[in-house]
């Protein structure tokens, strides 16, 4: 929709601009004003936005390298065919995928659960509150430092779930196995993010009436009945908001996975998308290249929240 | 049930907050005490060798220092012009009539959807033309306004009574002389929430800096941790020493002002929080 926009807004910016300057009179000055305050921002936002996403699609279209003395070379949809040919490039889809389903259904769906928890209580809401939003405070490279030394084999992650299963000793192989690692990187972010969503559900759920419970359990609704035709209907449009921001935010998760690697994991495993980007364009300098990659990245979450989107329209409940 | 909740809530905060308590500690133990089964959760003494260790680097350089003021200079820098431009263009288009505004403020608005991870390297080459490659001005450039920060400051100032602006007006006062003294003084809580998020999120930058940062003097403080993680003789004890010293400024933000934390992270919701 952006893009579309971009010739027709400018055109009227212009004519706008023309009217304005020449013209006089109080409303016109204050619209003068207007343009005026915003014009910095516009201006920047077309070189360092609009310029950016319409030069991506132009790049992706060429074979072009950084630093190459090589002028670039139009090759049409080459960098695509190369990619959608390529099994590295559908390796990192699918880890990008796997990454994304495995940690954003869980986000939701736990999110929820302490939301509703936590309303629950009469006492400790607050403390819950910024005790469960606290990870998101960290930058997610020390977050990914500090698991890093707890998933390490003779780390708490291998003593904490050996006591759970009761099995002294065992190395679970947290950063070796490429099950594992996958597996890891998805528990550093659900630790990092859950609590940022519930924060979230918890707005929405304040939101809700009172006076909609009451009229329930009047109607002899029960915990649970109040529960699913009650605060589950009403809550769908906070729900909707958390899947499609939590989904998107894995989509573009870079900074684990690449301390990860750094730290020494095997890359195969979760080599996703924005990392497989970030070496293409430092390790091998084709920035047509990668250039296609993020725009089918772009195309994929444009895709998955369209399919959200639609998913929750066809659920949408009647009453 | 009830006590089911609780026990729910508590266990999840303990998993929560592990992770914090093992930074902590573990900065402050000899790296043979931290991989040592079972975990010893309270350290016998300060082992402050760490974060000397820590600071000074595996190369002795200091570096990290360095790294520390490009953080806080870069972020200060980028909420500064943030919070600025963002304020000034929500007031335009929240409190002046004109042709195309809805337009504008729509096309702003699209732009939260383009993710930087896809606008990353035509950016990168602009930066490159315009020489800003390893400098402050490249780390800093391509966020000195955000489309979320124009939103967030038009929704707080449409409710801003006109009736203030027009007694301004009057009393002869001109329009940048209205949004300097009265729109700014007025809009606090909003700059503030704009304000921490900003900041964090740069304290956080980690895939632009990596792009543009080449030498270590230009590094941000996400990059010499990555560097220091994945050096080979580095000390666990140390390695949890520089993730401390990183965390300890943004922490104190957070437990001093954390209703406009709070109050940022629920802005789409387009709710009171």
């Amino acid at each position: 929709m952006g893009l579309r926009l971009i010739p027709v807004s400018f055109f009227t910016l212009i004519w706008d601009m023309k009217g304005r300057i020449f013209s006089s009179g109080i409303e016109h000055k204050k619209a003068r004003w207007g343009w005026t305050f915003i014009i910095p921002s516009l201006v920047f936002f077309s070189l360092f936005s609009f310029y950016p996403i319409l030069n991506a699609l132009y790049t992706s279209l060429f074979r072009k390298k950084l630093l190459s003395l090589d002028p670039p070379r139009f090759i049409g949809f080459d960098n695509y065919v190369y990619l959608l040919q390529s099994p590295d490039f559908w390796n990192s889809i699918r880890a990008t995928v796997v990454f994304t389903l495995g940690t954003f259904v869980p986000i939701v769906v736990f999110s929820l659960i302490f939301a509703l928890f936590i309303m629950s209580r009469k006492r400790f809401q607050k403390f819950f509150q910024m005790a469960y939003y606290s990870p998101a405070v960290l930058s997610s490279v020390v977050v990914a430092a500090i698991w890093l030394l707890m998933l390490d084999p003779r780390g708490l992650a291998n003593q904490w779930l050996n006591f759970i299963l009761n099995t002294p000793g065992i190395d679970h192989k947290w950063l070796a196995n490429s099950a594992m690692v996958q597996i890891s990187t998805m528990m550093v972010y659900f630790w990092k993010y859950v609590g940022y969503f519930t924060i979230i559900f918890l707005v929405g759920l304040g939101s809700i009436p009172k006076s909609i419970h009451e009229a329930a359990r009047t109607d002899g609704a029960t915990g649970w009945t109040d529960f699913l035709y009650i605060t589950l209907p009403l809550l769908k449009p906070t729900t909707v908001l958390v899947s499609i921001m939590s989904m998107l935010q894995c989509l573009k998760t870079f900074s684990t996975q690449y301390l990860f690697t750094q730290g020494g994991a095997p890359m195969e495993p979760i080599n996703v998308i924005t990392l497989n980007l970030y070496h293409t364009t430092i390790r091998d300098r084709s920035i047509g290249l990668a250039s296609a990659m993020s725009i089918i990245l772009f195309c994929m979450m444009l895709f998955f929240t369209w399919l959200q989107f639609k998913t929750f329209r066809s659920e949408e409940v009647q009453y | 049930m009830d006590i089911f909740i609780w026990a729910v809530l508590i266990i999840a905060a303990a998993y929560i907050f592990a992770p914090f308590v093992f930074m902590f500690t573990a900065s402050a133990m000899p790296a043979g005490d931290i991989m040592k089964m079972p975990y010893r959760w309270i350290p016998k003494g300060f082992y402050w060798q760490n974060y000397w260790q820590g600071i000074r680097g595996n190369d002795g350089s200091f570096i990290y220092l360095r790294n520390i003021l490009n953080s806080l200079i870069v972020a200060s820098a980028v909420t500064t012009t943030t919070v600025f431009l963002s304020a000034l263009t929500g007031f335009g288009l929240a409190k002046y009539q004109f042709k195309g505004r809805h337009l504008v403020f729509m096309m702003i608005l699209a732009t939260i959807m383009i993710p930087f991870e896809v606008i990353m390297i035509p950016l990168y080459l602009i930066v490159m033309k315009l020489g800003f490659q390893d400098s402050y001005l490249g780390l800093i450039t391509p966020f000195v306004v955000s489309a979320f920060g124009i939103f967030l400051m038009r929704q707080y100032y449409i409710t801003f009574p006109d009736a203030m602006l027009d007694a301004a007006r009057i009393d002869g006062a001109s329009e940048p002389m209205i949004f300097r003294r009265i729109i700014l003084p007025n809009s606090i809580p909003a700059i503030a929430t704009l304000a921490i998020l900003t900041f964090k999120s740069q304290w956080d930058n980690l895939l632009w800096p990596l792009l543009v940062a080449q030498t270590e003097e230009m590094k941000t403080i996400p990059l010499y941790i990555v560097r220091f993680t994945a050096e080979k003789h580095t000390d666990e004890g140390a390695m949890m020493a520089v993730a401390a010293i990183a965390s300890i400024p943004i922490l104190i933000l957070f437990l001093r002002l954390s209703k406009y934390f709070i109050g940022g992270a629920v802005v789409f919701t387009g709710k009171k929080g």
